[in-house]
């Protein structure tokens, strides 16, 4: 049998052979140029100007919207009795499941040693960081008094109390502190070396002490990066248990309750599958117009779209079964009440959402089975968003259809968002991209010195290294050349 | 258990129309929260005018009201004293007991020692609270001069008025007339004798939109004088209720409901058993063993017929003669049991017809009981002196109107009612007013009626001012004034007293000196501070005579009612009920009481059109429709809501509501059936034609907030009965413990609760077989809880803030459903889902057994909420009581915080009445004695329903009641350990009708 060698360029198609991570003639001077120029051009192009001046508008209208509220009460929203959360836990539980695709690639494909994460981590990692912050907003502003809400926080105060620590809420309060905490460290760790190339190359004064500052006085020492790289191992030992737990702890808040459609055992996994599921396509989502975009094309290959579009897959499959399993354990249970709000979901006032939430959760991912549409960029996107639609009603069918028809019929009744909610949703978003625009501006996009890492030059296509990825701690001469190669 | 429930017709038919409207109820999403129609707006206008209410309120006090600068000895300040006085409505009093903090009244309870009341008040007395501090109170006469409005002093008018009395006088009276409501005011009539004679060629009027003439009249007819028969529900077995709601729409309601109550626990293991003939859906009705709807004029067929089967069981009734049998077997077999029944407890059985039914089907009726020998048993007879004859409201109005039209009044003096209003449409009674030259108005507000007439007086409260009224059995009741007229108002005594000249024009003198002349004696200082103190007359009652069907009278020949001709099918008849909440209108401005969901179909700030499903369904109307209702010339405009069990062929038309100048509350709100009502249509009209307009109106309910879907509503089937357990009481002797088969037994818990240690473990007993759904308790509770009003448009949302709400649930066939009642508040469950979800520890169990709500730790999250199965958390979504105006801020409890924004609400088994108590016996160092403590809606209730207790005290009530073998929990298969529990509902149909007949 002869093989016929094929031009193999962007794919893993010969087993034999792994493909390289960054495509085309690059070296590390390229890469850094490609990736710096993108901060250190003068001024924008327009389409950054547009996209920031409808994301910054958006973010106007959040902020007149919270005035609003803070001024009016919580009547100005939808919620009422019996629904006493409606787009605000729905919102700020699909933020912080957009969190966790960024704290999974950065953090346990870094301890899988999938070098292909290196392509888009910092960028997931900053997704991370924005969606936590959207996310932490909304049980922020969601109570009546939000002036009292850091009475949820365990401090010596005059009068004596503490919270309650038996309350989900709290737990949440802690889980999400420490997420959004640890989180943001490693994002700045992982930046660091990339921040010192941008101050060396800064031509202002501005930019010489902003990113001078920022990279703490990062050298490129040997002794800087065993520091550093031990750092970041361990912040990425410790973010990896915070990716199961963080969205473990949020459905708490449901599966500790007694509600029928909350009160379920199977809601950590479920939940945790379904946070990568949507976090993953919110990288996607942002991913495929960002890299066409700035023509990253060479550094986020069709490989890493295709890799994250097979993790998207497998994790949708994961939320699939759950929802069999939630009907399934409706019936098997023998629970009445359980088997109401099950057969409520999908047939009762709010069926066109969980219709909504079905085909956009389990019908469309399908789609990704077929290669073409996991290597066609633009069909990626329009999975992706479709996917992040239905997690949001995935959330909002949980939340509203368990608590609209509860136990009592006398006390049944129907939710409907206010144009407020709407428009803090909208303005939620406006402030995640607002964020996320500025970060592509100001900062560096793509970890540039890890990708440096996973490029043959780095020399860890040989020794004993050969087929087992990297492990910086364990590569001295590694730096010596990169320090070669790299700019002063 | 078992049957399948529904909300509406539309909604068991499932017809395509209606999955569209289903469909339809998700959102316009764009809705204004805040439309200029709210609550919300008005308070802003509310805000303006309260500067004036501290002002007025400063006139300085005469007789014993004094003010506190001299306080009376040993009263210690903060500490709340009660008072005792009565409230007349529609010629009957009801005795109150008022409690007053600091000289402010601020929550209105029963008059134990008052016979119809015994400590029970109903929704609307408690209510009536709010009316006293309305801001909408008119604040000072008003003289109209050509179409100007002119502030006047009372001395402006007084100065009018000598003169022209004076005149009127001079001439004999000619030319006046007085249109005052029904009263059994001693004291007025005392002034009214003295007005006769004053002016003789004087006329006097007496209107009330909703009279017992028809009552009145066929005891005279019957007895051929003047009687008022007091009934007995505690010594009836079998009761037979002819389109009437004694329980709830009688002056004696209130005894009514607690003689009735107390025989439906089966604690001797035997229940009175009710029958029910009606075309509307009573409350009454809704209790009943057997309920026959039947549209209007076939109540007077069914009730001959009854008579025709006890005369064929040999019972000699007057009267009867041959006549046809019903034809629907349905109504054949009922007559049947009926008769069956009372002749088999003859002198243990009642019969009650209803004020809208003729005055021969009540003489026909006392017929009925004389020949039962239930005579002296279950019904008793007053000899009602004050009712020797005088016109029917009918013929009073009319003449009234005849004379005035002929241009023979001069001078109308108005003492309150509303005429312009509630008089026959046919009067056009505002051409009336505009007919007489002097026209002269005593009115709480100034109202339609007060708008037309030249002078407007503003009349005192009474709670404002002295007087005195008769209880239904004749007791007097001494009205005594708890403050000082706020707006310096008048009481029509007073005023009258100023009309005719007399020396005396003060309401306490007047009074005194009534009283004085009725028990008389030379000890008359005691027995005036004894009456006022007790808020009773001792021994005033009505004389009880022994009447017997008349002879003279026997031989009258009722003509027995053909089943009426078959009604085509775009006619309907038309049948006009007082309004639950507004009455006939005079309350329609007391938001309390607009919120208030109606018992039936928990619609709230509006009135409906109540047709029948079947009848809906052929005039193709749905829930909402807005309908025309045309009647010989005449058209109305209304919502259209689809009553189960309600007669075919029949629209109920509740009066009191689409008032245009009730004030900022009532004015606009609902539709003025008083467009349809006619002199000779008082209570019901046969013919009128319904039409659809097209259009459509929001009805908001407090229960079924949406229409619902099929699933839902399948799924409610099943569950009612989990939540209302119900057994014949053949079932319940044979099996006692029914309500707990296939209760979970208290499931074994993982982890053990914390010990309640608390001296006392507090809980609740709410018996579901007492219950009639009167919604008493729920005034109570926002009277005494300081619970806000939000609002047609927060309604509409799902935030209305009852902590007691009494859930309304339909079981059956749609044409004969059985209703079912269950008052819901915190359940105070040991192990409270909600406790353990607060992330701040704002709810928390006491030692007592009491889950407690910290507002000011409370921020609001409403997890608790989402977490309570019962769901009897209310949340402030705004601050409520933002722009309240000051007048209105003095009906708070000081007892109890006023919540603001943000925070979570709900019963708290009236904390601060359990506190008060237990401070008062530690003081004393006594135990407390099991009954002392009672929460506003047990204190209430008129049933009794409603009991609260220490369970540590195995001697208490609660103790026996949750031993009982009716009790259970709801959802005590959730381990959340309720501590109010309910006792399950008896009924006792008749064997050979079965359940629903």
């Amino acid at each position: 049998v002869s093989t016929i060698p094929l031009p193999l360029l962007d794919a893993a198609e010969d087993p034999r052979r792994r493909p390289p991570l960054v495509l085309g003639d690059n070296d590390f001077a390229t890469v850094t140029e490609k990736v710096c120029s993108i901060v250190e051009r003068p001024r924008p192009p327009l389409a950054w100007y547009v996209a920031f001046g409808i994301s910054s508008s958006l973010t106007a209208l959040l902020v007149a919207m919270l005035g609003y509220l803070f001024l009016a009460g919580i009547g100005v929203w939808g919620l009422n009795i019996p629904v006493g959360w409606g787009f605000d836990i729905t919102n700020f539980v699909f933020w912080v499941g957009i969190g966790h695709a960024g704290t999974l690639i950065s953090a346990i494909l870094f301890l899988f040693r999938q070098k292909w994460r290196t392509g888009i981590n910092r960028f997931a990692e900053a997704m991370t960081i924005f969606a936590v912050i959207c996310a932490g907003m909304f049980p922020a502003i969601h109570t009546g008094r939000p002036w009292f809400d850091y009475w949820l926080f365990p401090y010596p105060n005059q009068m004596s109390v503490w919270p309650n620590f038996r309350s989900p809420l709290l737990w949440d309060v802690f889980a999400v502190s420490t997420y959004f905490t640890v989180s943001l460290m490693f994002w700045y760790t992982g930046m660091i070396p990339d921040l010192a190339t941008l101050r060396d190359r800064a031509t202002t004064r501005l930019r010489r002490i902003a990113y001078g500052v920022l990279s703490l006085g990062w050298r490129g020492s040997a002794r800087h990066w065993h520091r550093y790289e031990r750092v970041y191992l361990l912040l990425a030992a410790l973010a990896t248990p915070l990716v199961l737990s963080v969205h473990s702890v949020v459905s708490f808040d449901f599966s500790v309750s007694q509600l029928p459609g909350w009160h379920s055992t199977i809601f950590p996994p479920y939940f945790v599958a379904g946070a990568i599921f949507s976090g993953f396509a919110m990288v996607l989502t942002l991913l495929v117009p960002v890299r066409s975009f700035f023509h990253l094309e060479d550094l986020i290959t069709t490989r890493h779209l295709e890799n994250m579009a097979k993790i998207t897959l497998a994790t949708g499959l994961m939320v699939a079964y759950s929802y069999g399993v939630e009907f399934f354990m409706a019936w098997y249970s023998g629970n009445p009440y359980e088997k109401f709000t099950l057969m409520n979901r999908a047939l009762g006032p709010y069926a066109w959402a969980f219709w909504i939430m079905f085909s956009c959760n389990v019908v469309v991912p399908q789609a990704f089975w077929s290669k073409k549409v996991r290597t066609t960029p633009w069909n990626l996107l329009v999975v992706s968003v479709l996917i992040n639609v239905g997690m949001w009603f995935e959330r909002f069918v949980i939340i509203v259809t368990s608590l609209h028809r509860d136990f009592l019929p006398s006390s049944w009744g129907y939710y409907k968002p206010t144009w407020v909610e709407l428009c803090t949703l909208a303005g939620s978003i406006g402030l995640f991209l607002t964020l996320f625009l500025l970060f592509l501006r100001f900062g560096p996009m793509i970890a540039m010195a890890e990708i440096k890492s996973v490029m043959p030059a780095a020399g860890l296509e040989r020794g004993p290294h050969r087929g087992h990825g990297q492990y910086w701690g364990e590569i001295p001469h590694q730096h010596e050349r990169q320090t070669e190669d790299r700019q002063p | 258990v078992g049957k399948e429930h529904w909300r509406s017709l539309d909604e068991l038919a499932d017809t395509p129309e209606f999955r569209t409207l289903v469909e339809k109820e998700f959102p316009g999403l764009a809705e204004d929260l805040l439309s200029p129609q709210t609550r919300r707006a008005f308070l802003k206008i509310m805000g303006a005018s309260l500067g004036v209410a501290g002002l007025a309120s400063c006139r300085w006090p005469k007789e014993l009201i004094l003010p506190f600068a001299h306080g009376p000895e040993g009263r210690t300040p903060g500490v709340p004293q009660q008072y005792a006085t009565a409230m007349e409505l529609g010629g009957a009093a009801i005795g109150l007991l008022v409690t007053s903090y600091d000289g402010r009244p601020v929550k209105i309870e029963g008059n134990p020692l008052h016979p119809t009341s015994r400590g029970t008040a109903t929704a609307l007395a408690q209510a009536s609270l709010l009316e006293l501090y309305d801001p909408d109170r008119s604040r000072q006469p008003i003289r109209r001069e050509g179409g100007q409005e002119i502030p006047q002093t009372w001395d402006d008018f007084i100065t009018f008025a000598g003169p022209h009395f004076a005149r009127l006088q001079a001439d004999r009276g000619r030319g006046l007339a007085v249109l005052s409501e029904e009263s059994s005011s001693p004291s007025l009539a005392r002034l009214r004798k003295r007005f006769a004679e004053v002016f003789p060629e004087a006329s006097w009027y007496e209107w009330e939109p909703l009279s017992r003439d028809n009552e009145r009249e066929g005891a005279r007819l019957a007895f051929g004088k003047p009687i008022r028969p007091q009934y007995h529900f505690d010594r009836a077995d079998v009761i037979v209720c002819l389109d009437a709601d004694p329980l709830f729409d009688h002056p004696a309601a209130l005894k009514h409901a607690r003689d009735f109550a107390s025989r439906r626990r089966a604690e001797d293991g035997t229940m009175s058993r009710l029958y029910a003939v009606e075309p509307v859906v009573s409350l009454t009705g809704a209790m009943a063993d057997q309920r026959l709807a039947v549209s209007a004029p076939m109540v007077e067929a069914v009730t001959w017929a009854v008579a025709r089967e006890l005369s064929s069981s040999g019972l000699a009734i007057a009267g009867i003669g041959p006549g046809s049998e019903p034809a629907d077997e349905g109504i054949r077999n009922f007559v049947k049991a009926v008769g069956r029944d009372l002749f088999a407890k003859k002198r243990a059985g009642l019969v009650v017809a209803g004020s809208r039914q003729p005055a021969v089907i009540h003489m026909m009726v006392h017929r009925i009981n004389d020949a039962l020998d239930n005579a002296g048993q279950s019904v008793s007879y007053l000899d009602d002196a004050g009712w020797s004859y005088r016109p029917t409201d009918r013929e009073a109005i009319r003449d009234l109107a005849q004379l005035a039209k002929a241009g023979k009044v001069a001078t109308l003096l108005i003492l309150g009612g509303n005429p312009v209003v509630d008089a026959p449409a046919d009067l056009s009674f505002s051409t009336v007013v505009a007919k007489v030259p002097t026209t002269i108005r005593l009115g709480l507000f100034e109202d339609e009626t007060s708008r037309l007439c030249r002078w407007h007086l503003p009349r005192a409260h009474y709670l404002e001012s002295w007087g005195d009224a008769r209880a239904w059995d004749g007791t007097i009741s001494v009205q005594q004034p708890l403050i000082d007229a706020l707006h310096g108002g008048r009481s029509p005594l007073e005023v009258l007293a100023e009309v005719i000249g007399e020396p005396v024009t003060s309401g306490y003198e007047i009074v005194r000196s009534t009283l004085k002349e009725i028990v008389g004696g030379t000890e008359f200082e005691g027995s005036w501070r004894r009456a006022l103190n007790d808020g009773v007359v001792a021994n005033s009652a009505f004389k009880p005579v022994t009447a017997r069907v008349a002879e003279g009278t026997r031989n009258v020949t009722i003509e027995p009612v053909a089943e009426g001709p078959p009604l085509r099918s775009d006619t309907v008849s038309v049948i006009f009920t007082p309004d639950p909440s507004t009455y006939d209108g005079r309350f329609a401005n007391n938001a309390w009481l607009q919120e208030l969901p109606d018992p039936l179909t928990k619609v709230v700030w509006d009135n409906a059109a109540l047709l029948g499903p079947d009848t809906a369904g052929q005039l193709g109307i749905k829930h909402g429709d807005l309908i025309k209702i045309k009647r010989g010339g005449r058209e109305l405009e209304i919502a259209a809501y689809l009553m189960p069990g309600q007669a075919e062929s029949t629209v109920v038309l509740p009066l009191g509501y689409g008032r245009s100048a009730a004030g900022r509350v009532g004015t606009g709100v609902g539709f003025d059936t008083y467009l349809l009502r006619t002199t000779d249509a008082l209570y019901s009209a046969a013919y009128a034609a319904v039409e659809k307009t097209g259009r459509t109106h929001e009805l908001v309910c407090t229960q079924d907030h949406q229409a619902i879907d099929r699933v839902g509503y399948q799924e409610r089937g099943t569950r009612i009965g989990e939540l209302i357990r119900e057994a014949t009481l053949a079932e319940y002797r044979a099996n006692p413990g029914f309500a707990r088969d296939g209760q979970a037994s208290e499931r074994t818990a993982l982890f053990a609760s914390p010990g309640l240690t608390g001296e006392h473990q507090w809980a609740m007993s709410i018996d579901l077989s007492a219950c009639i759904g009167c919604n008493a308790c729920t005034v109570a509770c926002q009277a005494e809880n300081n619970i806000a009003v939000v609002g047609k448009d927060q309604v509409a949302r799902g935030r209305e803030m009852h902590w007691i709400r009494v859930d309304r649930y339909f079981a059956g066939k749609p044409e004969a459903p059985g209703v079912a009642f269950q008052p819901v508040a915190c359940q105070h469950c040991e192990n409270a889902p909600c406790e353990q979800v607060c992330p701040v520890a704002a709810t928390v169990h006491s030692d007592e057994g009491i889950n407690e709500q910290v507002y000011n730790r409370c921020v609001g999250t409403r997890y608790c909420s989402n977490n309570c199965p019962y769901k009897v958390r209310r949340f402030n979504f705004f601050n409520y009581f933002k722009s309240i105006p000051e007048v209105e801020k003095m009906v708070f409890n000081p007892e109890v915080t006023v919540r603001g924004r943000g925070v979570m609400e709900k019963c708290s088994f009236c904390i601060q009445r359990i506190e008060a108590v237990k401070i008062a016996a530690g003081n004393d160092r006594r135990p407390i004695r099991d009954g002392e403590i009672v929460p506003a809606c047990a204190q209430t209730c008129p049933t009794r329903a409603i009991v609260f207790g220490d369970l540590k005290d195995p001697g208490s009530r609660v103790s026996k009641l949750h031993a009982d073998q009716r009790s259970y929990s709801i959802l005590g298969e959730l381990g959340t350990k309720p501590r109010t529990r309910y006792l399950a509902r008896l009924r006792n149909p008749a064997p050979k009708l079965g359940e629903g007949s």
